[in-house]
């Protein structure tokens, strides 16, 4: 399975002043993007708002523009797809206005992703959920949800990428279900696998603060002998009647 | 302490596929059995991700059953595939993920997985996207992820089967070292050989209970082998 952790996106260790930008603040800054793009659908508010998060990339993460446009590989098919489609529907100026709208919702998002730790995300998305707590809601799992599904995208990017070139050796490339039903299948088996990885390390069991969760009592070390430094095994070293 | 007690996971239709009775204390337990023969179910009924369909599971007196959020806490669960481990793009975060469980302040948790990461020596691979490591470079980094919350009990199903012969003795000269309870599988004889005490598998049955050395002939002559060496 190959990876595509880095071409999707997330954190990259660097400088600028956007990795000193509050959460909040970057947050803000990529609602308030999506938020007028989609307010003022016109050209020229695309084109203000694509010039301001490229700069703020170039200015703020120090990324050149080489690098800013690789960002947008992983979503280029879909980008180009609709841009021919907006095109034949509504001409030149509309197309730009929706396509450039989406890259720069995309660059800012991006932006924020690239300069914060996953981490310090996930504790933004507790703090956030916060206030559900008076509703029952575990803002842990919140996390935990978010964490999975940046976890996952990738790892299934790379599944297609797999189960395609499969395809493609075999010469089976222009048949769908040949691409699609493996997909399907290796997709359900690593939500099992991650269900089952995140159920061993015991994250998103339910924390009742009752405290009951410890096993103590025992001394690893010896002790009273719970656990055997060493030696012949203590089985019986014979058949054993099951 | 582990203790099976008639431990009995049965499958749809009613159909037994292990029966287990033992008590683990040793510090290295190590199980060997032929591919499907009950080894790793063995494993998971540990820490509960598995839970028996007759009889008992109990880790220093807890219910499996019972008390699975108290024995996953106690027992760390590691797969042999690192890639079906490791949930976070980085092995930093991975370790972060971990150590959630302990509610600590952002800092304080950043700074002790920095001191785990350092702990197993992949703290150079840190901020590495886990795809860009070596196999045995991930395992490490999977084995540094479970331990980071130090668990009593360590459980590894087939860790080294995936790696080379270098990152193979890295992997068990790093868990010869832990002061953890650890019960492995594996298929590497020599492996097995570094246990106190080896339980045999077979047909879902734990068929042979005793000193390593006894049980990898037994094992040996149970598949048709040579029964001398490793």
């Amino acid at each position: 399975m190959r990876g595509f952790g880095s071409t999707m996106g997330l954190y990259e260790p660097g400088h600028g002043f956007l990795y000193r930008t509050p959460l909040p603040v970057k947050a803000a800054g990529s609602l308030a993007c999506a938020g007028v793009v989609l307010a003022w659908r016109s050209p020229s508010v695309t084109g203000v708002a694509l010039l301001l998060t490229l700069a703020v990339l170039m200015v703020g993460a120090h990324r050149s523009p080489a690098r800013i446009l690789r960002m947008l590989l992983p979503a280029a098919p879909v980008l180009v797809i609709l841009a021919l489609y907006q095109v034949w529907l509504q001409g030149w100026a509309a197309a730009f206005g929706v396509v450039g709208g989406i890259i720069a919702c995309l660059l800012a998002a991006r932006a924020l992703t690239l300069t914060t730790p996953v981490q310090d995300i996930l504790d933004g998305v507790v703090r956030l959920a916060g206030p559900f707590r008076v509703l029952g809601a575990q803002p842990e799992r919140f996390a935990l949800a978010l964490s999975v599904m940046l976890r996952s995208i990738p790892y299934l990017a790379g599944l297609f990428v797999d189960v395609r070139d499969a395809a493609k050796a075999r010469g089976l490339d222009r048949d769908p279900r040949v691409a699609v039903t493996p997909l399907v299948i290796g997709a359900v088996a690593y939500a099992h696998r991650t269900g089952e990885a995140l159920a061993a390390r015991g994250l998103g069991d339910h924390d009742d603060g009752s405290g009951d969760d410890d096993i103590d009592g025992v001394d690893i070390d010896g002790g009273d002998g719970d656990i055997d430094g060493g030696g012949a095994g203590s089985g019986d070293g014979s058949r054993v009647r099951t | 302490m582990i203790e099976f007690a008639g431990a009995k996971v049965r499958v749809e239709g009613g159909r037994t596929i292990l029966d287990a009775t033992a008590t683990l204390r040793e510090r290295r337990v190590s199980v060997i059995g032929a591919n499907g023969s009950g080894k790793s179910t063995l494993l998971r009924l540990i820490n509960g991700l598995l839970v028996p369909s007759a009889g008992s599971v109990s880790v220093f007196g807890r219910d499996t059953r019972t008390a699975g959020r108290a024995v996953r806490r106690a027992v760390g669960f590691v797969f042999t595939d690192p890639l079906s481990q490791l949930v976070m793009p980085t092995g930093r975060e991975d370790v972060e993920l971990s150590l959630r469980t302990r509610k600590l302040p952002p800092a304080e948790r950043r700074r002790q997985a920095g001191d785990v990461l350092r702990r197993f020596g992949v703290d150079h691979l840190a901020d590495r996207s886990i795809y860009d490591l070596s196999g045995g470079e991930r395992q490490i980094l999977a084995l540094a992820v479970v331990l980071a919350v130090e668990p009593r009990i360590l459980v590894a199903d087939e860790p080294t089967t995936l790696l080379d012969l270098r990152n193979d003795a890295r992997v068990r000269a790093l868990i010869a070292g832990l002061e953890q309870q650890v019960v492995f599988t594996t298929h590497n004889l020599d492996f097995a050989l570094e246990a106190d005490r080896t339980l045999v598998v077979d047909a879902g049955a734990v068929v042979f209970d005793g000193a390593p050395a006894d049980a990898v002939a037994h094992y040996r002559a149970l598949v048709g082998g040579p029964v001398h060496g490793p």
